[in-house]
């Protein structure tokens, strides 16, 4: 065998610093991260809110976090999967369901602090850039857009959720740059090509593009839009009436499901010494009992 | 070219991060609250530029004065020359560790008034006070045998036998 230099030497291991954890997973960005939960100190035990947006491949997260030593604590959450109770069955990570996820949570975190009264945020939603007017009776609710490890583009989802929570009268800093809509020829935002986006309008028109030209394919693509019967035509109406529902009643709902009993294992448990050293015995019986066979075999 | 005695002369260690800790410090310095009258170290952590105390300061304990938005006020004894004077000085928060150099004294304060609470609701009267340690109580020795050991005449032909 040919002589290869080893790459990687017992010094280069004894040196490694290991990254924390959640870097190592490539789930947290440390640098925006403390940023975000540093407080300042004259303000001390203050809570500073982030509002949390993260996207799975069939989900959407929303939640109101904040920090403490001991980890940290969501005051309200609200995920995409809830949105068939307010009537919205299909399209769950789409734009315009990030928007109605993000009002879902704004209409929820005021709820719950019982300031849905006074802060009713934008009822009808235009697509305009729209900031929280402060009442004289108390501060608008306040948190900060957290975005995790996505790259920010004009038209990205995470802004459809700061829009619905914004709409939904939360006080996040923001500037209308990365709505989608907004031109960078102009540096100005098209508050019709937002309110279509927020309204599903680039799903209809696709819709419609793709029954004139590849029926098949719209067939196969929006197999449970035709399932649920959902329309180019009314998926501005359907998000509409999403909207009431969601304003109407945004409290969230326990689960009937009861805790487990049992928990789940997702990892193999640990033998004892004991079990450990029994193994260790039978495999050495197994090895002679095959090696007597063989030795007799060859004699 | 001589050495210069500029501000950071002389930290190349002190300032310096541990082995294999270097890179981004751990949240919880940032989400820790300090209130005036609290005790702090000052440790210099050299990841961060900004706020760094003087090196004399490092490794010294002080009470807090003041808190500003990213920084803490620590007071600090300082001998010059013939006296102690009380320093003064503003630190980032990354450069402050809680300091637990009175946490003895307050488990032991809490620990006393519960004793003094129970005492009082017995009628009987306690000293909490804390006694030094006294001198060790006598004790039998257990299991002594007497061995006598004497001296034996010089033997010479002995301790020639390794080297005749």
């Amino acid at each position: 065998m040919a002589f290869v230099k080893a790459q990687k030497t017992k010094a280069y291991f004894k040196r490694f610093q290991v990254p924390f954890k959640r870097r190592r997973e490539g789930k947290t960005d440390y640098r925006a991260r403390i940023r975000l939960t540093n407080q300042d100190k004259n303000k001390y035990n203050t809570p500073k809110y982030r509002f949390v947006v993260r996207f799975s491949n069939k989900d959407i997260t929303a939640q109101i976090v904040s920090a403490t030593i001991t980890g940290d604590t969501v005051l309200a959450s609200a995920y995409s999967h809830e949105l068939p109770r307010y009537g919205l069955e299909a399209g769950l990570t789409n734009y315009a369901a990030a928007y109605c996820t993000g009002l879902l949570l704004g209409r929820r975190v005021l709820k719950m602090l019982e300031m849905d009264d006074e802060y009713q945020g934008n009822v009808e939603a235009t697509g305009e850039d729209f900031s929280v007017e402060p009442t004289d009776t108390r501060r608008p609710f306040r948190a900060l857009l957290d975005i995790g490890l996505i790259r920010t583009t004009t038209g990205n989802r995470v802004f459809g959720a700061l829009k619905g929570a914004l709409d939904a009268g939360l006080d996040i800093p923001h500037s209308d740059k990365r709505f989608a809509g907004f031109s960078k020829d102009n540096k100005q935002l098209d508050a019709d090509v937002h309110h279509k986006y927020i309204y599903g309008g680039h799903v209809a028109s696709y819709m419609r593009i793709l029954m004139e030209d590849e029926p098949e394919k719209y067939q196969s693509h929006f197999s449970e839009y035709i399932k649920k019967g959902i329309e180019a035509d009314n998926i501005e109406s359907l998000y509409k009436k999403v909207h009431a529902a969601i304003r109407a009643d945004p409290a969230a709902k326990k689960s009937e499901k009861a805790p487990p009993t049992q928990h789940k294992r997702f990892n193999l448990k640990k033998l004892t010494y004991e079990e450990r050293k029994a193994k260790l015995i039978e495999r050495l019986h197994a090895l002679n009992a095959a090696g007597g066979a063989d030795s007799e075999d060859e004699d | 070219m001589p050495a210069g005695h500029g501000v950071r002369s002389r930290t190349r260690d002190s300032f310096s991060r541990p082995f294999r800790k270097k890179g981004y410090i751990p949240l919880s310095t940032y989400l820790r609250t300090y209130k005036i009258g609290d005790y702090v170290d000052v440790k210099v952590n050299g990841a961060v530029h900004k706020g760094m105390p003087h090196k004399f300061y490092h490794g010294r304990t002080g009470r807090v004065w003041n808190v500003t938005k990213r920084a803490i006020g620590v007071e600090v004894n300082k001998q010059v020359g013939n006296r102690i004077i009380r320093k003064r000085i503003h630190v980032r928060v990354e450069h402050v560790q809680p300091s637990r150099c009175t946490e003895e004294f307050k488990l032991r304060k809490v620990k006393n008034d519960q004793l003094k609470a129970e005492a009082k609701a017995k009628g009987e009267v306690i000293s909490t006070k804390r006694q030094p340690e006294g001198p060790k109580p006598g004790f039998m020795v257990e299991g002594a045998t007497l061995e006598t050991v004497t001296p034996i005449p010089y033997d010479v032909v002995n301790d020639l036998k390794g080297g005749y």
